[in-house]
């Protein structure tokens, strides 16, 4: 039995404890990563499971924004180790957002066009590509 | 009390900002606007009235600019850096000092006000005499729709005018004198609704363009030539260049340049030959802009300009010349226009050209004080005329045609008394205000210096003092004297008739609108345009020249709704009645000033043989202005006298060093008098004369005929005597002038129309003022609109041609690509599907829900598998160890 | 690159707040309230920005989605708001088969790239200033002194890094935006709207006809100007 808890007690009292202590107190770059893949994953989930289409939209602004955050914290710390060009990241992110700004008002034309002639915002009551 | 000036132009701008913003949003009263109009300007006056006293007690001779005290500046356009390229061998050639200056500059413009003895004479007459069309005005336009607006454009231009001569710089010059034009632009539109305003306000836009195009040339050039547009700096640089004179080494350089720029400025805004056309169309505007702008402000801003850059037109003998021949020319040109026209407007219009070509050409012989002078007694009695004129065409219902006026002495004797000062102070008769100004031109043009042929000009200015008094004779007649017209006219008539009805059209039009709008007044056809050439058949009493007429009566009236009274019935009560009150009073102080204000520059002849009065002489108080191309100074000395100045400064200076060391509390005050106040206000230390016939030439070479010169040496040698008889010769002209008007509109009616008829082909020209807008539409206008019409067509056919081809040949392109697309990509996808379809459909019709979520859950799947491609048999290792990790634990 | 001190606290309380607040986003059966989260959520990312270092694109994210994008979409939801879902009549979620498949595989991803990550996280460089932090921070104090801000600064090099290598796309992006613009007008205009425009296509009002959304005096002044606009070319040809 005792053999049974010993990869917990490792856990608990090992270098492994240590790091992850480490970890949260002094957060880097993989912690960055780490959020912005949850987010993403936050995304993906709304994209995937709402029905309203409106909701499908802001959830892809929010895998944009995951997409934002690596870009950044990439740039920052391309900028703090020396290497390759540090403000590129955020220039990309400033495509992103222009880029995320007309998805969404051409989207949201999309949506009024598609209310004002199907009465409806619900995905799955949009089924013309199955003809 | 001279610190204060920068508030003079900042309160009229304040009065017309409120008005101009607030009144209509407010709807302010009548009331409340002019006193906003009338309050702004003549605490403007007081204040400019204050600074001159103090500034002439303090600092003349010397200019005071507010930025050098620090009372107020502003860096208006911060650093630039200039490279003097202009000018280069005269800079070389005036040597020393000025090379030393450098090729390159930082252009600073400063946004500061200068007073100086010229500065200052403009500023009392722009603000005296504004202060009285201010009054007027609140009297002329009363009941009109657009009160405030017509205030706050009189503001606004009183202020432009202000930033033009109180300016220190080329710049703010520049600023004032668009500022003035487009001031004159809006007040000529005010009718904007009558085609003629219109017209004629775009007409003296943008005659005033070319000239403001050249004055913006010469102002490039000073700027490229000195490096700086502050006066003070540019006239100092200016001084040390070489004259270039007709027999010297240069007879036209860079100087000449500048001048020339500037005088085509000069010419637009004072109406001179070529560009003097717009001013007799600018009577389209109410009375009192006529007055304020077309009289006695702004068509002035040439001759300031002019007097201000003398040092530059004095480097410039040719351009002297110019100035002269040009201003000779339009003087007498205008007078014989004026002679014929009818219009009363008209003729005032004509006869502010004629005097202001007098001006000029006391500019253009070298006398620029004399031609200040008469500008100064000008503004007195021409406004003075034209706010007459106003408060006769008030008083016959806006009929300008002086056809059918006569008699109305009776009817408004104090705006008649105040017309007869006017018209005998412009006539040149003793001792009234145009008799100084204008006895010294013709003086001056006589004995000029400057220029050769100084006989010629005399010659054609005495033939245009003529004219004008023949022409303000015969106006004083067909307006006050004799039959009583107006009653005759509207007794009856075709032309009344229809006249009646056009009132009467226009008053129900005006009673039935709320608000000025073009639809307000009936238009007029184009036939009824000012300007268009008039028969002269239609010259006889009451025929279709009417149609001219009855424009003027039915749009530039006031609302109908006119308290006053009279606006009501034209052709029923139609006896003249006297002004009101806010109208005469102006008249009356504008009299008093005609009369008396010649009295400043006063002929040495009549005191002795000399310039009396010290610094209220407007020749002594002018005098540090000038610059002396004989010494190469300002003021003028002769070289004697200049070296004795210079002596005393040693002196005083000397002086000034001991009494430095004695005590520190010599006041600065009485140490400037010393130098300065003392030696020059000894201007009358010489007799004119005596400076004249002793002084070098000033553009040295040898003395030319001199009509002066002759008739002095005629009399016996004596100056006095040359004098008197110049003199003697104005008043007779005057005098002839008089008693010809008197004998063709008073003694014998009859003459005009014989003699019309027997100098058929001049009176023609005259009265149609030598088709000069005839020929101007011809040449320029026509060509404009052709040239015009020619790019549009190219516009039209050729670029838009070109798009539409674009765009046919995309359309015709996109057919191709479209039929190819339906034929071939179409046949080969539909080919695919038809060949899955038959192969494998039941599988992918499954997989096909139509359900975006489903498609994106199939993209989730790529994703998570690409994840595990990379990193799955890495992962699967770990687990692998984990799991037979725990199964070792475990067991 | 490591946060230290306050910053870490910062960074878990942002991030945790956009976590939660885009999981609520997600789950929200009001559409009002998920933009609100959404925009929690962009606001706690811009935190992070900040915390990075990128002043310039946190103060752009505010601006332009908070202030921009998230103002359109409730002008939408509020176009268009249905409110069944609210009233507990319409489902919330797709069907269950479609919600627990997409929770699998998005679990999968994340579990994968946390994998990825870790695995990467020891070969990442070596922080270049760690090894002199405080030296670091007190070159940005004597920055701050000199009225420099890191943030203009940090705007500088990115305006002239977007103009220098970034002048096309830049250029690209306003293109697009212009595109999105007229697309988005084109496509929210109603079919009377789009028959008062002058260039209207005949086969769009025949369809519009057949449809019966159209009075007979439109089609008839649409009609007319379908005409003038073919006199109008054949005057031209």
């Amino acid at each position: 039995m005792n053999s049974l808890f010993t990869p917990a007690l490792l856990l608990l009292q090992g270098s492994m404890l240590d790091n992850m202590s480490e970890g949260v107190l002094r957060p880097d770059l993989s912690k960055f990563l780490i959020i912005a893949a949850l987010l993403f994953a936050v995304g993906v989930a709304g994209v995937l499971t709402r029905r309203n289409i409106i909701v499908i939209f802001m959830s892809i602004e929010l895998i944009l924004n995951a997409a934002n955050l690596n870009f950044i914290a990439f740039s920052r710390y391309l900028q703090e180790t020396g290497h390759a060009n540090a403000v590129a990241g955020q220039v990309f992110t400033v495509f992103i957002i222009v880029v995320a700004a007309a998805e969404a008002a051409i989207g949201l034309g999309l949506v009024i066009a598609l209310y004002r002639n199907r009465e409806t915002i619900f995905v799955d009551k949009i089924d013309l590509l199955k003809w | 009390m001279h610190r204060y000036i920068w508030l003079v132009p900042l309160l009229p701008l304040l009065g017309a900002a409120v008005n101009g913003l607030l009144g209509r949003r407010f709807r302010f009263s009548e009331r409340l606007v002019g006193s906003i109009g009338v309050g702004s300007v003549a605490l403007a006056f007081l204040i400019s009235l204050a600074a001159v006293v103090s500034y002439g007690q303090n600092v003349w001779p010397r200019p005071y600019v507010t930025s050098e005290d620090g009372a107020f500046s502003y860096t208006w356009i911060p650093g630039g850096a200039v490279e003097l390229t202009q000018g280069e061998a005269e800079r070389a050639r005036a040597g020393g000092a000025a090379a030393a200056r450098g090729q390159g500059s930082v252009l600073d413009v400063e946004w500061s006000y200068q007073l100086d003895a010229l500065s200052s004479i403009f500023m009392l007459i722009i603000t005296g005499v504004g202060l009285c069309i201010f009054v007027f005005a609140t009297g002329y336009m009363h009941g009109d729709k657009g009160f405030y607006r017509f205030f706050a454009y009189l503001g606004l231009f009183m202020f432009s005018m202000l930033v033009l001569v109180m300016g220190s710089n080329f710049m703010m010059m520049f600023v004032g004198w668009e500022g003035v034009g487009l001031c004159s632009y809006l007040l000529i539109g005010y009718y904007f609704d009558r085609r003629e305003a219109g017209d004629a306000s775009r007409k003296a836009f943008i005659t005033n363009r070319i000239g403001d195009f050249g004055f913006a040339l010469a102002v490039f050039a000073v700027i490229a030539t000195f490096g700086t547009t502050q006066y003070t700096a540019v006239f100092e640089q200016a001084s040390s260049f070489p004259v270039e004179t007709m027999l010297g080494a240069t007879t036209w350089g860079i100087m000449s340049w500048i001048a020339l720029g500037l005088f085509v400025g000069a010419c637009g805004k004072s109406a001179q030959i070529p560009l003097y056309v717009w001013l007799p169309d600018a009577m389209a505007g109410p009375t009192p802009v006529s007055a304020l702008i077309h009289a006695a402000t702004m068509v002035t801003a040439g001759l300031y300009m002019v007097t201000r850059c003398n040092v530059i037109f004095q480097h410039s003998q040719a351009m002297m010349t110019v100035v002269a021949v040009v201003g000779a020319l339009t003087a007498l040109f205008a007078a014989t226009v004026g002679i014929t026209q009818n219009d009363i407007k008209k003729v005032l219009a004509y006869s502010t050209v004629s005097q202001l070509g007098f001006m000029f050409l006391a500019c253009g012989v070298g006398a620029f004080v004399v031609g200040i002078f008469h500008v100064m007694t000008h503004a007195f009695f021409k406004a003075l005329m034209f706010l007459g004129a106003g408060s006769v065409i008030h008083a016959m219902h806006h009929e300008q045609d002086m056809r059918r006026m006569g008699g109305l002495r009776k009817y408004m004797p104090k705006t008649y008394w105040t017309f007869f000062a006017g018209w005998l102070a412009i006539c040149g008769v003793i001792p009234f205000s145009g008799f100084w100004s204008k006895d010294e031109i013709l003086w001056n043009a006589a004995s000029t210096e400057y220029v050769s042929g100084g006989w010629l000009l005399w010659l054609v200015a005495t033939l245009a003092a003529t004219c004008t008094a023949f022409y303000m004779t015969r106006l004083m007649a067909l307006t006050f004297w004799g039959k009583e017209r107006f009653l005759e006219v509207r007794a009856g008539g075709q032309a009344d008739e229809a006249h009646a009805q056009a009132y009467a059209d226009g008053e129900a039009a005006a009673h039935t609108a709320e608000s000025p709008s073009v639809g307000d007044r009936p238009h007029h056809g184009p036939e009824e345009r000012v300007g268009a050439a008039h028969a002269l058949e239609s010259a006889a009493l009451g025929e279709p020249e009417g149609v001219d007429a009855r424009g003027h009566d039915i749009h530039d009236r006031h609302d109908p709704g006119d308290a006053a009274g009279h606006g009501h019935h034209p052709h029923g009560s139609v006896l003249p009645h006297e002004s009101p009150r806010s109208m005469w009073v102006p008249l009356a102080a504008l009299a008093v000033l005609a009369t008396v204000g010649g009295l400043v520059g006063i002929s040495p002849a009549f005191a002795g043989g000399a310039h009396v009065g010290g610094k209220l002489n407007i020749v002594n108080w002018l005098d540090p202005v000038i610059w002396n191309p004989a010494t190469g100074q300002f003021g003028k000395h002769t070289p004697a006298q200049v070296s004795a100045l210079a002596a005393r400064d040693k002196q005083t200076a000397g002086h000034e060093a001991a009494r430095q060391e004695g005590s520190h509390s010599a006041p600065l005050a009485t140490r400037t008098d010393d130098e300065h106040v003392a030696p020059v206000a000894g201007g009358e230390h010489a007799p004119s004369g005596g400076e004249h016939a002793e002084a070098p030439l000033p553009y040295g070479g040898e003395t030319r005929f001199n009509l002066a010169h002759s008739v002095q040496h005629l009399l016996g040698d004596s100056h006095a005597a040359a004098e008197w008889f110049f003199i003697v010769v104005s008043l007779l002209v005057a005098g002839f002038g008089i008693w010809l008007g008197f004998l063709f509109y008073v003694w014998r009616p009859h003459l005009p129309e014989l003699w019309a008829r027997r100098l058929g082909p001049l009176y023609r020209a005259s009265f149609n003022k030598y088709w000069v807008d005839e020929l101007y539409g011809a040449l320029f206008t026509r060509r404009t609109m052709d040239a015009a019409r020619g790019v549009y067509a190219t516009d039209s056919r050729v670029i838009d041609g070109a798009v539409n081809g674009a765009a046919w040949l995309t359309r015709q392109l996109s057919r191709f690509t479209g039929n190819a697309d339906r034929l071939v990509v179409d046949g080969a996808v539909n080919a695919v599907a038809g060949f899955v379809k038959l192969l494998m459909s039941p599988l992918f019709r499954a997989a096909q829900t139509g359900l975006t979520a489903n498609y994106g859950l199939a993209m989730l799947l790529g994703l998570v598998g690409a994840v595990g491609l990379f990193f799955g048999p890495e992962i699967w290792d770990n687990l692998k160890s984990v799991i037979g990790n725990m199964f070792a634990f475990a067991f | 690159m490591v946060l230290h001190g306050w910053e870490s606290v910062f960074f878990w309380v942002f991030a945790l707040a956009a976590l939660v607040a885009g999981l609520l986003t997600v789950m929200a059966r009001n559409a009002v309230h998920s933009a609100l989260f959404l925009i929690s959520a962009l606001i706690s990312v811009a935190a992070l920005f900040v915390l990075l270092g990128a002043e310039f694109i946190a103060g752009v994210q505010i601006l332009v989605y908070v202030g921009g994008v998230m103002v359109l979409f409730l002008f939408v939801i509020m176009l268009v708001n249905v409110g069944a879902e609210e009233r507990e009549q319409e489902e919330l979620f797709n069907r269950p088969a479609q919600v627990t498949a997409a929770v699998c595989f998005a679990a999968l991803l994340v579990f994968g790239l946390f994998y990825a990550i870790n695995q990467s996280a020891g070969r990442f460089l070596p922080d270049a200033s760690e090894e002199a932090p405080a030296a670091a921070r007190g070159e940005r104090l004597r920055r701050a002194e000199t009225r420099v801000s890191n943030i203009s600064e940090d705007t500088q090099r990115v305006g002239s890094s977007l103009y220098r290598y970034g002048a096309l796309p830049f250029e690209i992006a306003s293109v697009l935006l212009l595109v999105a613009i007229v697309g988005s007008v084109l496509l929210a205009r109603t079919a009377k709207q789009e028959l008062a425009a002058d260039d209207v296509d005949p086969l769009a009002v025949s369809d519009l006809s057949a449809a019966g959304e159209l009075t007979p005096a439109e089609i008839e002044a649409a009609a007319r100007r379908a005409h003038a606009d073919d006199v109008w070319e054949q005057s031209k040809s």
